[in-house]
């Protein structure tokens, strides 16, 4: 996939995540795409390991800053103490425009990430992307206990009953799919 | 008697410190390389003075990394929300601070002769300038010093690359919270000593005046703190480098300090055609046209033996046989391409990608070897981290920093042309462009 059909299949996302309601910052849309890309097969091609608020990929965050760059994202500060928004802008449209096969291939998966993933918050979207991580990429046949264990084990702050939540409302969103 | 502790003069921070296990590790064999390759790369060729190398750069980042260490574990300095993550006992702060430092100091060893300048291109696929690094801090020679230190090679590999290297080399590696700040230190986007130590230390030797900050005052006010709430979601209180109110204008000037660095030195477009043209020569003159990964066959090399080269391949005898003599030119007698095109905003407007799509076009109508395309966007996040106010609440730096929130991001394409089919280029440039460009756009 070249540069710019990524670039406008992560415009989508994030101008459905910011329409559907989501704060859309940085961390939101990182954690957006791991979902989208891990869990919906979203072919964006970022690789993430465990970092900040969980599932991480510095390749995206790169990717983001050349989004702003090229005007397709702006940085929107918010009230003091918030971090900043990422607003996508009108000029996105061309991409849109230009890529439409390649974003009507993916519309639904797009769809479908955002309605899951906007309305929720920066812990939530922790928990819940870290608990995808555990799951799919490392204890794929443990007990959703011990799933909520290794969670913690990485995020010592995320209390046991919010753990095993996660893990629950992701090994659902897994047997639905 | 012997000296314990041994001082080293430097044009920026007047003395760098270190004992004598550290000067053990400063005298072998992958650090004293670092004498022979450039800061800059071919720099020097726009900015005269721009011939420092990484050897002073590493020792710098050594001394700032020590000096941040000492303020954010201060115990004065340390929010009492987020001091779990430290170590308790006196000897793991001692342990760490040795770790930190020997990372700082072994961070740029991987780096190939002249430095970034066409590091990609010459490595075979999976490797670069990190991997060699994390190669050489477990090679025996440098194995023997950890040993003596009683310090872990792995702790130090992975501060000195950082965590998203350190999972491409070993994927069964992770970070906790405090070896995440430690790394931070030293590579990280925002207040990573590293770039503080090359942006003083590049703009000093190159005579410019826009990468000078007030690392003192930035330094002071560092600290380690809880990331401020990204939504109205309580903050989930992973720590990050921050720093006190104090210190919001000196990080200030240090983030205009990396955008004006970049945007008229690092991206300098003469600058940028000599990294391509030294990498023609390289792909000619390397077995293979790649570099050598093992760590002997590595430590042999240095820019001298490639200059040396290139002289050779110049005054031959037969250089007008010798395919490697032309290509040597281009870098030793300044016959280097010129500027064709750069990226407008307006042209970004209507097409992201407009100097690929002028370069393929370009290719089409020029011989292809007579054209080079050169694209660069910045690397890392938005400047947006912890400040903690003067009562004690942790915001995040864009919602009170408007110099921050509106800091441009660095973004340059562009094209180059021989001499020879200058004129001629920008002719069929300037009546084709807006059509490739909507082209390519639309």
């Amino acid at each position: 996939m070249e540069r710019l059909e990524r670039t406008a299949l992560l415009f989508e996302l994030a101008k459905q995540l910011h329409e559907k309601g989501s704060w859309c910052g940085e961390t939101h849309l990182q954690k957006a795409a791991y979902w989208a890309e891990e869990l919906r097969s979203l072919p964006l091609g970022f690789q993430f390991i465990l970092y900040k608020h969980g599932p991480f990929s510095f390749d995206l965050r790169d990717e983001l800053t050349s989004m702003r760059a090229d005007g397709l994202l702006e940085l929107s500060p918010n009230t003091q103490p918030y971090g900043p928004t990422l607003r996508p802008s009108d000029r996105g449209d061309i991409l849109l425009k230009r890529y439409r096969d390649i974003l009507a291939q993916f519309a639904d998966t797009i769809t479908r990430a955002a309605n899951e993933l906007a309305n929720k918050n920066v812990s939530e979207l922790e928990r819940l992307t870290t608990a995808l991580y555990v799951t799919k990429r490392e204890m794929p046949q443990d007990t959703a206990e011990k799933r909520a264990e290794r969670i913690r084990q990485i995020k010592p702050h995320i209390p046991f009953d919010k753990a095993l939540q996660a893990i629950d409302a992701v090994d659902r969103v897994i047997s639905d799919r | 008697m012997a000296k314990s502790f041994h001082e080293i003069r430097d044009p920026i921070h007047v003395f760098v410190r270190l004992d004598s296990e550290e000067r053990r590790v400063l005298d072998s064999r992958p650090f004293q390389r670092l004498r022979s390759i450039h800061q800059l790369a071919l720099t020097y060729l726009v900015y005269p003075g721009a011939t420092h190398k990484r050897f002073e750069h590493s020792l710098g980042v050594m001394e700032l990394a020590g000096r941040v260490y000492d303020v954010v574990t201060d115990a004065n300095n340390i929010e009492r929300s987020i001091e779990d993550i430290l170590p308790n006992e006196g000897h793991m702060r001692h342990y760490w601070r040795q770790v930190l430092r020997m990372a700082a100091l072994c961070h740029d060893i991987g780096h190939l002769p002249f430095s970034h300048g066409a590091e990609k291109e010459l490595l075979p696929a999976g490797w670069n300038h990190e991997r060699l690094t994390w190669d050489l801090i477990f090679c025996p020679e440098m194995a023997g010093y950890w040993q003596e230190m009683k310090v872990q090679a792995l702790d130090i590999a992975k501060l000195a690359v950082g965590p998203k290297k350190a999972a491409e080399f070993d994927t069964k590696v992770t970070f906790t919270a405090w070896e995440a700040i430690l790394s931070e230190i030293i590579v990280g986007d925002a207040f990573g000593v590293d770039r503080m130590d090359y942006l003083l230390r590049d703009s000093y030797h190159a005579g410019v005046t826009y990468g000078r900050f007030d690392h003192y005052r930035l330094i002071d006010t560092l600290r380690i703190l809880p990331a401020p709430p990204s939504d109205t979601a309580e903050s989930t209180n992973e720590p990050a480098l921050g720093v006190d109110i104090g210190g919001i204008q000196s990080s200030e000037a240090l983030l205009l300090a990396r955008y004006l660095m970049y945007s008229q030195m690092y991206m300098h477009h003469v600058r940028r055609i000599y990294d391509k043209h030294l990498q023609d020569f390289l792909s000619a003159w390397l077995p293979d046209g790649k570099f050598p990964t093992d760590v002997d066959s590595h430590l042999a090399l240095t820019d001298n033996e490639v200059t040396a080269a290139m002289l050779t391949a110049l005054r031959s005898k037969k250089a007008g046989e010798d395919p490697l003599s032309p290509l040597a030119k281009r870098v030793l007698c300044r016959s280097h391409f010129r500027l064709l095109y750069a990226r407008s905003p307006d042209d970004v407007k209507i097409n992201p990608e407009s100097g690929e799509a002028l370069y393929k076009a370009a290719q089409k109508e020029f011989p292809s070897d007579l054209i080079r395309h050169d694209r660069y966007s910045q690397k890392g996040g938005s400047p947006d981290f912890p400040v903690r106010m003067h009562d004690g609440r942790i915001v995040s730096s864009i919602s009170l920093s408007d110099t921050l929130a509106r800091l441009p991001v660095v973004s340059t394409d562009y094209i180059f042309a021989d001499k020879q089919i200058l004129s001629k280029a920008d002719a069929w440039l300037q009546s084709s462009k807006a059509a490739i460009i909507s082209e390519g756009g639309e």
